[in-house]
């Protein structure tokens, strides 16, 4: 933190570098805008019209969209899957995640191999494997075990409700995938805290669970942070996934998928949009959570 | 570490190598079958491996001719082309993008930086689900429609905050000393970066390059939808439209296949990934 303060330049030819650096940061602020500006304000101005397939005008209406969206049960309760699918989903990255990268972190002469193993989930390129689970956890067909694909997804199904197996199936692909990212993502914060820290909090504390709770998961912080801000992304725009896994028949809709089905199945664009925004105050929310808790203060000094 | 605990260890780190590689020996056991084994045989191993449905994707039904080239009806060897190159000139373009930004960010500092790191970063919160309608407006605004260029465009877009945020993490972090050296000596601005910070850099690139082809091997979606001819589709599209309810085991197999050259890049580069993510955060920035 110290030295992040000390290594900060000193006023100097301010007004050239300024220049200069508006003009290595071009590239970027022109990609992200010519990619985003347009779709974002677009999206913002149709969920205020009346645009649909059967209504070409886009008729200026307001905030009724809104209204009806958030007058209808079928958002609240997609609203709540979305959460809890959320809350879910995270927790156990964040579990499997932890504990993978604290088995990781220790010496072992199987680290390098099961390291590896532990990298491939994510490594495994998602939008083609995400075929394979579809195939693995709800075979369409007769195959050696859609026996027991299918007593799995009856069982469930029976237990919570239809299209329960289909909504697991979706969160185990994410977590898998998402774990793996987690997993690796802590351990190089692992790998960030000095191990002197380590040695002392082992003098200082009782047990493991201790040290986990008052050293380990204070020094990770800012890492857990960020591993839930994209995990949060993640599970609002998992969309291609629960479309794919589910075969298109979505029983537990999440915001995204509904708001995808609105849109695309329906052709009502102005709801789907609308829809689609819902989500972006929880996000802003837990963006500002983050940089509170990532974009240190230290670095608010200058 | 006591000998049972060093035993419980190893346990414990084989169970992680089950859990994460499970599904994946899974698909390549259901993808070395014959058809008659995926009905009547065991899902957990394979009795008679067959490399059939692999080269089934290389060689299958009437070729047609396209100017010189014979292509077989599934062309997955073109999808497997196309992914390299949009895989490819996705990391090329982000990372040409996001490190000129990080090292003004990081470095030059200029008025409102964090406001525009931030900013950069705040791109995440953009819900992506139905911005695929006015995208679509932009790539044809573009002329860049059924082109791969599209994808290149979106995808660096959708990995550029992140990697921006990483790279600028480490050049504000990096003493100053280091840089003013290198001036002292006479060298440019751009010399003391080009030859000192950059190689610096080396493992939070790899880092911020390995994070930009995970971002992007996920997707499915925008692939899809912007690649309709299917000599222009990428293996994520092409095996998603393909009709999978009847060739299970080769669109399997195809999976595999595709994994092959990232899953190679990732065992070379695995270990710069988690260095460069160390080293970009360890002061917490």
């Amino acid at each position: 933190m110290d030295r992040a303060r000390v290594s900060r330049r000193p006023g100097g030819d301010g007004r050239r570098d300024s220049w200069v650096a508006y003009g290595l940061m071009a590239p970027s602020i022109g990609l992200v805008a010519l990619v985003m500006a347009y779709p974002v304000a677009w999206e913002v101005w149709v969920s205020f019209t009346a645009f649909s397939v059967r209504d070409e005008g886009r008729a200026f209406v307001g905030l009724a969209n809104y209204r009806a969206m958030l007058a209808d049960a079928l958002f609240w309760r997609a609203l709540a899957i979305t959460v809890v699918y959320f809350a879910l989903t995270t927790a156990a990255k964040l579990a499997l995640g932890l504990g993978m990268a604290l088995l990781l972190a220790r010496p072992s002469r199987l680290r390098a191999v099961v390291f590896l193993a532990a990298f491939l989930p994510w490594a495994y390129p998602g939008g083609v494997t995400v075929v394979a689970w579809y195939w693995m956890l709800n075979p369409p067909l007769i195959t050696s075990y859609s026996l027991l694909a299918g007593n799995l997804k009856h069982a469930v199904d029976g237990a919570f409700g239809a299209g329960a197996w289909a909504f697991a199936s979706v969160a185990l692909f994410n977590v898998w995938r998402g774990g793996s990212f987690t997993a690796v993502f802590l351990l190089a914060g692992l790998n960030a805290i000095p191990t002197e820290l380590f040695d002392y909090a082992a003098l200082e504390t009782r047990n493991g669970w201790q040290r986990l709770r008052h050293v380990t998961v204070p020094l990770l912080r800012p890492f857990l942070a960020l591993a839930v801000f994209l995990s949060f992304t993640t599970a609002f725009a998992d969309l291609a996934n629960v479309w794919l896994l589910t075969g298109g028949r979505i029983v537990f809709p999440v915001i995204g998928t509904y708001a995808y089905w609105l849109g695309i199945r329906n052709g009502q664009f102005a709801e789907a949009a609308a829809w689609s925004l819902s989500l972006v105050p929880l996000l802003a929310l837990a963006l500002l959570v983050l940089f509170r808790w990532f974009d240190r203060p230290a670095e608010q000094a200058g | 570490m006591s000998g049972r605990g060093r035993r419980r260890h190893a346990l414990l780190l084989g169970v992680v190598a089950l859990y994460s590689l499970f599904p994946i020996y899974f698909i390549t056991v259901q993808s070395l079958k014959t058809p008659e084994e995926d009905v009547f045989g065991s899902p957990l191993w394979v009795a008679r491996p067959t490399f059939e449905n692999y080269t089934e994707l290389f060689e299958r039904g009437e070729a047609q001719v396209r100017g010189y080239a014979i292509l077989p009806k599934v062309p997955f060897v073109v999808w497997l082309a196309n992914s390299a190159v949009v895989l490819a000139a996705s990391v090329v373009l982000t990372l040409a993008c996001a490190v000129p930004a990080a090292y003004a960010l990081g470095r030059l500092r200029p008025a409102g930086w964090r406001w525009w790191r931030r900013g950069l970063f705040a791109t995440y919160i953009v819900p992506q689900t139905i911005l695929f309608i006015p995208m679509y407006q932009v790539v044809l605004a573009l002329g860049l429609d059924d082109s791969p260029a599209a994808l290149v465009v979106i995808y660096s877009t959708m990995a550029l905050p992140f990697c921006i945020w990483l790279l600028s993490a480490y050049y504000g972090n990096l003493p100053r000393e280091i840089e003013e050296s290198a001036l002292v000596e006479g060298a440019t601005r751009f010399g003391a970066f080009r030859r000192i910070m950059l190689p610096m850099s080396r493992n939070v690139l790899v880092a911020a390059g390995l994070f930009t082809l995970g971002t992007v091997g996920q997707d499915f979606m925008f692939a899809s939808v912007f690649l309709l001819d299917r000599y222009k589709q990428t293996v994520a599209a092409g095996l998603g439209v393909m009709d999978v309810s009847l060739e299970e085991l080769v669109a399997v197999a195809g999976v595999n296949l595709a994994a092959i050259p990232i899953v190679i890049l990732c065992a070379l580069f695995a270990r710069g990934y988690v260095r460069g993510l160390t080293a970009a955060m360890i002061e917490g920035a």
